[in-house]
């Protein structure tokens, strides 16, 4: 492929390439055109064998000799993971879940040569129990707004011609022929565009820093250290539009005045490093990274650093620590990166979320984003939908969305139970009860009732969570993640755990339940990064909407979702109990006493409550409560 | 850019706009207690003590990193900072074993200080009780990982200052610790035993062997001094108890070495093995034996009277000391340790501006001399990109921190780099001169670092001796030799030679085989007088304790005035 050297050529090419995705875009084909198996490469299904399924497709349609007819191909994360792998033919826009490589034959044979939907493989609503044939018209799906995985599900990532088909880097053609880095800047601003990170600064004011600080070098850095446990949204993304957030990159390079970029990512992506590096060559081969970019002078390139997976990379200047070859750990602010970065010189990092607009923005212009969103929180948000709900996956809404849409019209509602909160934000972030269900989501509505946007995470609980214990869990994570660097991050939040165990072991008091506050309002205040100032965020929302539960396990010594252990007692039912002795047996301390054919009797200062004789009943006469 | 006004507790002051918080308040006069901060080390904003109000701030921010603003207003006193102090002091004591009481560092600990002064009368925390190793490897200090706050002063002083990078962490969060190397223990790690770290440490964490429990701050009186041990002349502070000194320091406000001193200069004479000379010593039957001042000083006179005599003056010598053998001993005299080899010196604060540095054939990390220099070296070659070249064929110690390393057959390639540098530095000492010389004269721009052997060889120059040892078939000798312990062979079978011989000495080795009168000598901890450094600065020498030994100047003077 020769080098792209001007804006017109860019233009060009689009337009050659622009039919290739005609029947995935106005459902329509092209006379005498092929169809196309679109195979869902994300991540979730990528785990359930769809690279598998795309081999087998390939196989079977030069079988039956339909190369240049039937084509098979791999596209980023769909997002509805619960349905994975998925499977969509086009023109017909027929959308199909749950594929396994064993189906690939009904579907070549059935569908494609005979014209028969293999009606098997297609979603049923499970509110009305009829069978849905199109992607769009599947309630998961009815209320998003896919703007950052615009082309996931659609183009194939490893495929330069298909995203330049889809209108890829004419943002950054544009940026570089018309626009001054200023008006960059400020279309970026006027946009409303927030940190998809999670702390929500304007980007464009961000950049704005960073264009002011003279230097003879500035820096780029792609934030892609996603480390929320269940998140996986910048990893959709990479994997699935990869060059989005080069050319996104590319523009925030040139608003600024940086020639240098990096992506630091974690070595847990291996697909999404590669999907990079696939398209970090192309989009070097094709002269849209490198020296003298279009011809006009600019240049820009791009490294990949691997990070080894410590959430706290995740945190802005501890990521600037670790591309510099150092110990992960945050750096006091200020100066901020955007005035002292990486080596010391002005640096942006932006979440992959955030770059993934920018083309977006350009390309639509500011006035069409900010039609989506609410007053303060322009465009739409991706969340990793996750726990207690009926269709796990990757949602992206429009800010404003509220909770209960997201949970129960696209997430279909509760799996196990009734729902009794949602968490936001990942580790650092908060518990939401029912009551704020219908709060429209923003940076500020999510900080008003005490949790965050986070990079998105959303994690559903229902009523057997214990928010004790999820709270624990959390500050588990946050204890084993924290770098030791600051001591109220690295004690503080080991101490609050402390309690949280005892407390969930029923060892709890009320003194313990006032220091856990005071320890967590101290250590908002005093730990020296994000991580540290919003770890106790978990136990701080569950406190306040949760407090009944800390007092039951405090007070009652009861854990009313029946999760912690230690609180549980096992006992025998008088009525069920046949004495066959096979619980006394199993006992490890031997704590169950009875005679054969007598009722057996359990004693509950020595149980140890390992639930070994509940396993073991064969007539379900042991309950735990 | 022009100063900014801040408002530190109603204080107003003017600072210059990069100063921080803690500078400004230092200006102000305002206390504001820090851990992990220190004047020499960059800040990190890691322990939380120094953690102060900003007006407008939505949480409270370190002082030793926030940096000043026009007309900020600062509070150090409100009730959230002292509550977050005490706070932070809480768990800091929760974290490992504090028991003062138990500890060698009580009394003269930071942490310990700031809890008496915050009122700290109980645990409010569960303690955790973990079981921290000791590591107790290394020759002369102790790392008690119990009593570690994890502040890393050690491990930044180690990297930053010293530029070895020995000590790092390593884990992370509450399983965090310090580390020396890939986690070996220390005794075996590349430590080069400068102590910079145990200086710098605010807890009981590392701990001298020789000074623990010696003495607590209330109970030791700091005497500023200089180590006299080798040309660099650093500033030191005798920690002394008792007319004892204890523990030698580096002292940060001293030229050329800021704070830092080597192995030899921290440890060296405390745990020196060489037997003290404590009174004069006469060969009597073959043997030294104990004399009386009078009988000893009589019969070294008779003896360099009686043969043609010359005197030998080692650089260990204060410069009053070689002043009075100019003048009251005659013969000829020579300097011990060899010639000061350097012209127009640069000072070695040239090292932390180069940007190239040859280091022509001398290892500057073996034995007594100079060790010092290394610490810039290592720490520009760090921290600042310098590119060092060493002219060695030997192994060198600074290999692992040079990048280019030539044999000096191959200086001309040293000199093609260097040629293109802003700023060359060429070190060398007495052996490499004529390679400096050489080198030097193809680099214009170029400064050179010579070291003179011992401590005080310029001082000796400058009272005239300059000419080094030879030896001219004198039958009789007068060494004033000091703590010297390497002598130069030549000189040593002269002496063996010879009819006579008189030594002015601290050590019986290695004089108690050649010599027939040995007479005592202070050690640099007793000694008043002043040296001259390699750089040409002069320095003050303050005895630390007292003896009832005549001092340098008074011997030289007796004798003289028996010859």
């Amino acid at each position: 492929m020769p080098k792209i050297t001007s804006l017109a050529q860019l233009h060009e090419i689009h337009q050659q390439y622009a039919p290739l995705l005609d029947s995935r875009t106005n459902g329509q084909g092209v006379e005498g055109g092929e169809r196309l198996l679109l195979v869902c490469g994300g991540t979730g299904c990528h785990a359930s064998r769809s690279e598998q399924l795309v081999a087998d497709l390939q196989t079977l349609i030069a079988e039956h000799g339909l190369e240049g007819q039937v084509r098979a191909s791999i596209t980023g994360c769909f997002g509805f993971c619960e349905q994975g792998p998925i499977v969509e033919v086009f023109p017909d826009g027929v959308f199909y879940v749950q594929v396994k490589p064993e189906d690939a034959r009904e579907i070549i044979e059935q569908h494609i040569l005979n014209n028969r939907k293999v009606a098997r493989l297609l979603y049923t609503n499970p509110a009305t129990g009829e069978q849905i044939e199109t992607q769009h018209d599947i309630p998961f799906y009815q209320r998003q707004k896919r703007v950052v995985l615009r082309h996931c599900g659609l183009i194939n990532p490893e495929d330069m011609n298909e995203y330049l088909a889809a209108g890829g880097y004419l943002a950054l053609g544009k940026v570089l022929a018309e626009m001054t880095p200023e008006t960059v800047i400020q279309e970026i601003e006027r946009s409303g565009l927030r940190g998809r990170g999670g702390a929500g600064f304007s980007t464009g004011r961000k950049w704005q820093f960073a264009r002011t600080y003279e230097s003879g070098e500035k820096f780029i850095i792609c934030n892609a250290d996603e480390g929320d446990p269940g998140a996986f949204m910048n990893r959709s993304v990479m994997e699935g539009d990869s060059h989005a957030v080069i050319e996104g990159m590319a523009i925030a390079g040139y608003a600024i005045g940086a020639s240098q970029g990096y992506i630091y990512i974690r070595a847990e992506y291996p697909l999404a490093v590669r999907r990079l590096e696939i398209a970090l060559d192309q989009a070097r081969e094709h002269g849209l990274l490198g020296k003298n970019i279009l011809g006009t002078g600019f240049d820009f390139d791009i490294d990949i650093r691997l990070g080894a997976g410590a959430f706290v990379c995740g945190e802005e200047t501890a990521l600037l620590n670790s591309v510099e070859g150092e110990r992960g750990e945050p750096r006091s602010k200020p100066p901020f990166p955007a005035q002292r970065g990486l080596w010391q010189q002005p640096t942006i990092v932006n979440n992959v979320g955030t770059l993934a607009n920018v083309p977006y923005i350009i390309t639509h212009g500011a006035d069409h984003f900010r039609t989506m969103g609410t007053e303060t929180s322009k465009g739409t948000k991706v969340f990793a939908l996750a726990g207690q709900v009926k269709n796990v996956g990757l949602v992206e809404v429009p800010m404003g969305t509220t909770l209960r849409e997201i949970i129960y019209e696209i997430g279909g509602g509760v799996r196990n139970g009734e729902f009794k909160a949602v968490q936001t934000g990942g580790p650092s972030g908060g518990c939401i009860p029912s009551q704020f269900l219908d709060t429209p989501i923003d940076y500020e509505s999510l900080r008003d009732i005490g949790s965050m946007m986070g990079s998105g995470g959303m994690i559903v609980m229902s009523d057997k969570d214990c928010m004790v214990n999820i709270a624990k869990f959390y500050l588990d994570f946050t204890v084993e993640e924290s770098c030791g660097r600051c001591l109220p991050c690295r004690i503080g939040n080991k101490r609050m755990f402390e309690i949280l165990n005892k407390i969930t072991e029923g060892k709890g008091t009320d003194a313990d339940l006032a220091e856990l506050r005071d320890l967590a309002q101290v250590i908002v205040d005093t730990s020296l990064c994000g991580l540290g100032q919003t770890a106790p965020n978990p136990v701080l929302s569950t406190l306040e909407y949760f407090w009944d539960e800390y007092l039951a396990h405090v007070h009652d010594k009861r854990c009313p979702a029946g999760v912690c252990e230690q609180l549980l007692r096992y006992e025998i039912d008088p009525e069920t109990c046949v004495g066959c002795t096979a619980c006394a047996r199993v006992c490890p301390v031997s704590c169950i006493s009875g005679a054969v054919k007598k009722l057996h009797v359990i004693d509950q200062t020595r149980c140890v409550k390992c639930g070994a004789c509940m396993e073991k009943c064969k007539f379900a006469a042991i309950s735990k409560n | 850019m022009p100063d900014v006004q801040v408002t530190i507790d109603g204080h107003q002051v003017s600072v210059p706009a990069n100063s921080t918080v803690l500078d400004a308040a230092k200006v102000a006069g305002i206390d504001i207690p820090e851990l992990c901060a220190h004047d020499a080390l960059k800040p990190i904003g890691a322990c939380r003590m120094c953690l102060v109000e900003v007006e407008k701030q939505r949480v409270l921010h370190p002082a030793c990193t926030f940096p000043v603003s026009e007309g900020m207003v600062v509070h150090t006193a409100s009730d959230a900072v002292l509550g977050a102090r005490r706070f932070v002091l809480q768990l800091l004591f929760s974290e490992r074993n504090h028991f003062c009481m138990y500890c060698q560092t009580s009394g003269s600990c930071t942490l310990q200080d700031l809890a008496y002064e915050h009122g700290l009368t109980h645990w409010e925390f569960d303690r955790a009780f973990p079981k921290m190793p000791v590591d107790a490897s290394r020759q002369f200090f102790v790392m008690d990982h119990n009593r570690c706050i994890l502040c890393r002063r050690c491990i930044r002083a180690c990297d930053e200052l010293v530029g070895n990078r020995t000590l790092g962490l390593k884990n992370r969060g509450a399983d965090t610790m310090v580390i020396a190397d890939m986690d070996i223990p220390f005794g075996d790690s590349s430590c080069i035993s400068c102590g910079t770290c145990m200086q710098m440490c605010p807890t009981g964490a590392l701990m001298d062997r020789a000074s623990a429990y010696m003495g607590a701050t209330d109970e030791i009186t700091r005497v500023p001094s200089r180590c006299s041990l080798c040309s660099v002349g650093c500033g030191v502070e005798l920690i002394v108890r008792g007319n004892r000194v204890i523990r030698v320091e580096g002292d940060w406000d001293a030229e050329p070495n800021k704070g830092l001193i080597c192995e030899v200069g921290r440890f060296g004479l405390l745990h020196e093995r060489r037997q003290r000379v404590r009174k004069p010593l006469v060969k009597a039957d073959g043997a030294l034996a104990d004399a009386d001042w009078d009988d000893a000083l009589q019969k070294a006179a008779e003896g360099l009277k009686s043969a043609e005599s010359a005197v030998v003056v080692s650089g260990f010598s204060s410069t009053e000391a070689a002043q009075a053998a100019v003048n009251q001993l005659p013969g000829k005299k020579m300097a011990l340790g060899g010639a000061l080899v350097n012209g127009d010196n640069a000072p070695l604060s040239v090292l932390d501006e180069t940007d190239l540095i040859i280091v022509a054939d001398v290892d500057l990390t073996e034995g007594y001399n100079y060790r010092m220099a290394s610490f810039p070296i290592k720490r520009s070659a760090r921290h600042r990109g310098v590119r060092v070249i060493l002219l060695d064929d030997e192994p060198n110690g600074l290999d692992a921190w040079a990048r280019y390393k030539w044999s000096p057959d191959e200086a001309e390639r040293a000199v093609e780099l260097a040629q293109h540098a802003e700023m060359p530095v060429i070190v060398y000492d007495q052996h490499s001169a004529a390679l400096a010389q050489e080198l030097a004269a193809q680099l214009p721009k170029a400064k050179t670092i010579g070291f003179a052997p011992e401590g005080n060889t310029a001082g000796l120059a400058e009272v005239g001796i300059s000419e080094p040892f030879a030896n001219d078939g004198f039958s009789a000798y007068y060494v004033i030799a000091g703590e010297a312990a390497e002598v130069p062979q030549e000189l040593m079978d002269a002496l063996a030679k010879a009819d006579f011989v008189a030594v002015q000495a601290s050590y019986r080795e290695p004089w108690e085989d050649v010599a027939d009168v040995i007479l005592p000598s202070p050690v640099m901890f007793e000694k008043d007088g002043s040296l001259v450094n390699t750089e040409g600065r002069s320095f003050e020498l303050k005895a630390g304790v007292t003896t009832r030994r005549p001092s340098e100047v008074e011997v030289i003077e007796r004798l003289g005035a028996l010859l």
